[in-house]
């Protein structure tokens, strides 16, 4: 098709300027920024190479943030696709009320995420929780009165809550996926004498292998950058303990109640979140290759 | 137990996992029902503690309350000036989604439909932004909206919406494009349409359902963020309605009013819940479109 470059340019431009400007070159001012020391106040950048990265490394609320972060990826993922596999499962059966049931599990994706923070602030709330209060009134004395939001176990706390919100996304992409799966295949294994666990293995899974793969890397990018629903879940600044790598930034850049601004430190963390993701992508490429699964 | 799937050749069910016998139903139902139960309960919850007073909220947890406190709600709007941010978010979602659609599709047809040098560089550049965590934005896009002398202003947090939209809006556009026939171009270009009306007058109405699909994720997702107005706003004036909600949640230590805060997760809830159940179809195909083929 005959085209003019000035037409594609003027098509390409504004987005592509917008896209420049206000995402791609801020991306490479981080990288820049990490190596610096500075506050934003006054012009002094000082140029310290490695050391904010060197400082990363030894600091032990990034290293807490980090395993923070990796246990949402890796634990909760697997919990969350987990119960999506089982919801999809469940909902491809036959079942009535199938689009009531999916459109409730998936509803909170929908809901702002500080909505649901102060949701299940209440929900774990040692007083007057939701959740106190029917372990109460269900006879748990004992059990109805632990704070579920110190510092042992706020972060398995905010977990459940994660995973609560997330597995209706997942599922959602997992039954549009299998919606598509003949069901010719299932009625031919099942005179086959295919067990339900073997059909799920040798033909749900595969036929399904390319939407798993994008929404497993949908889902690591979203744990890695992680950030709402920590920073507003203890009422006013997040306690370490639910700390995730983005957080941390956040802190270490415009501080809380005590301002920080160490930009340049904060950059460095920026920079290994960027690193992260990178590495993970690369890493779930390669183990979810096609010819992984076998047909 | 397979004499049921033999003599029902017409129920569409018996594939994946068709539950055995009376027990495994049961199990399915009560998984699937418990969840549900537990999300209806804790969302029917709230909406209804924003009706009640302080003391019902601490004493009477499950209780309907004594009388339904409408003032709640006026506190929220109006003292708490939720009102104010529930208009600054209308204006700033509104004002982003038009600008949004407004550079993507464009980009997004000429990505998709024509060949040219670098077409494969410039989409995976695109791309590569969905990967890009906002996080590592803060601190650079904080310093240019600063230069700018935009920064805690409504349309600062504007370009920053838009800009940071663009990737994904580009790449679901782009997806959408690429499934529209080429014939129709032809036909135009013969008819001695320019590129432009070609793309204005032809295709781009034919991409109705994706810019739909567009403005109501990022319509859904602006509206709800707070991340990014808690970075570049710090006047309360232009606060957002989900920053407000966050700033009443932490003065929630001061001011002890649980049912105005109660009142105000309704207020931003409700917007998103009513748009999914009018839309839950076109919202879940939307999702699933760039994911399944």
């Amino acid at each position: 098709m005959k085209v003019s470059t000035r037409f594609l340019a003027a098509m390409l431009l504004p987005a592509s300027l917008l896209y420049l400007i206000f995402f791609l070159i801020p991306t490479a001012q981080t990288l820049y920024f990490s190596f610096f020391d500075f506050s934003g106040f006054g012009d002094d950048k000082v140029f310290i190479g490695l050391d904010n990265f060197t400082e990363l490394i030894g600091d032990d609320l990034f290293l807490l943030s980090m395993r923070n972060t990796v246990i949402i990826l890796i634990f909760g993922g697997f919990l969350i696709f987990g119960l999506a596999f089982m919801f999809t499962a469940m909902l491809n059966s036959d079942l009535r009320g199938r689009r009531y049931f999916r459109a409730i599990i998936f509803i909170p994706n929908v809901i702002a995420t500080i909505a649901l923070t102060t949701m299940w602030s209440y929900i774990y709330n040692p007083r007057f929780g939701l959740l106190n209060s029917g372990l109460k009134s269900l006879g748990f004395e004992e059990l109805g009165k632990t704070t579920w939001t110190d510092p042992s176990k706020i972060f398995w706390a905010m977990l459940v809550a994660l995973i609560w919100i997330f597995v209706g996304f997942y599922m959602v992409l997992l039954l549009a996926g299998s919606d598509k799966i003949p069901m010719e295949y299932y009625e031919a294994a099942k005179l086959d004498g295919a067990s339900q666990v073997q059909m799920f293995i040798k033909i749900t899974v595969p036929m399904l292998w390319d939407v798993i793969t994008v929404a497993v890397v949908m889902w690591s990018i979203a744990a890695l950058k992680i950030f709402e629903f920590p920073f507003a879940f203890t009422s006013l600044e997040p306690v370490p303990e639910t700390y995730t790598s983005a957080v941390y930034l956040y802190i270490m850049g415009f501080g809380q109640r005590t301002p920080i601004y160490r930009l340049g430190y904060a950059s460095a963390i920026g920079v290994w979140m960027l690193i992260a993701v990178i590495i993970v992508i690369v890493f779930l490429r390669r183990a979810m290759r096609r010819d992984v699964v076998q047909y | 137990m397979s004499e049921r799937t033999l003599l029902n050749p017409h129920s569409r069910n018996e594939m994946t996992t068709k539950a055995r016998g009376w027990s495994g139903r049961l199990l399915t139902y009560l998984i699937l029902v418990g969840w549900s139960l537990f999300t209806i309960f804790a969302l029917s919850w709230i909406i209804l503690a924003s009706f009640k007073t302080t003391r019902e909220i601490f004493r009477e947890p499950f209780k309907f309350p004594a009388e339904i406190q409408w003032e709640n709600y006026v506190n929220a709007w109006n003292s708490v000036r939720l009102g104010d941010y529930f208009i600054n978010s209308v204006i700033v979602v509104a004002i982003s989604l038009i600008i949004l659609l407004a550079v993507s599709a464009p980009a997004a047809y000429a990505l998709s439909r024509y060949k040219f040098r670098g077409v494969a560089l410039i989409t995976g550049l695109y791309i590569m932004g969905i990967g890009i965590p906002y996080p590592l934005l803060f601190i650079p896009l904080f310093s240019l909206l600063t230069a700018l002398r935009v920064v805690n202003t409504l349309p600062g947090l504007i370009l920053v919406y838009v800009s940071l939209s663009i990737p994904f809006t580009v790449f679901l556009l782009t997806g959408f494009f690429a499934t529209l026939p080429g014939e129709l171009e032809e036909a135009a270009l013969i008819d001695g349409c320019t590129n432009w009306q070609t793309f204005r007058y032809v295709m781009l109405p034919l991409a109705a359902p994706g810019l739909l699909t567009a403005a109501i994720f990022n319509g859904i997702g602006l509206w709800n963020e707070y991340q990014l107005a808690l970075v570049f706003i710090n006047n309360p004036d232009n606060r957002t309605l989900s920053l407000g909600l966050y700033a009443m949640q932490n003065a929630m230590q001061y001011t002890g009013d649980w049912p105005a805060l109660f009142a105000g997760v309704v207020i931003v809830m409700v917007p998103t819940i009513l748009l999914f159940i009018i839309l839950s179809e076109r919202m879940i195909s939307g999702i699933t479109m760039g994911a399944v083929k």
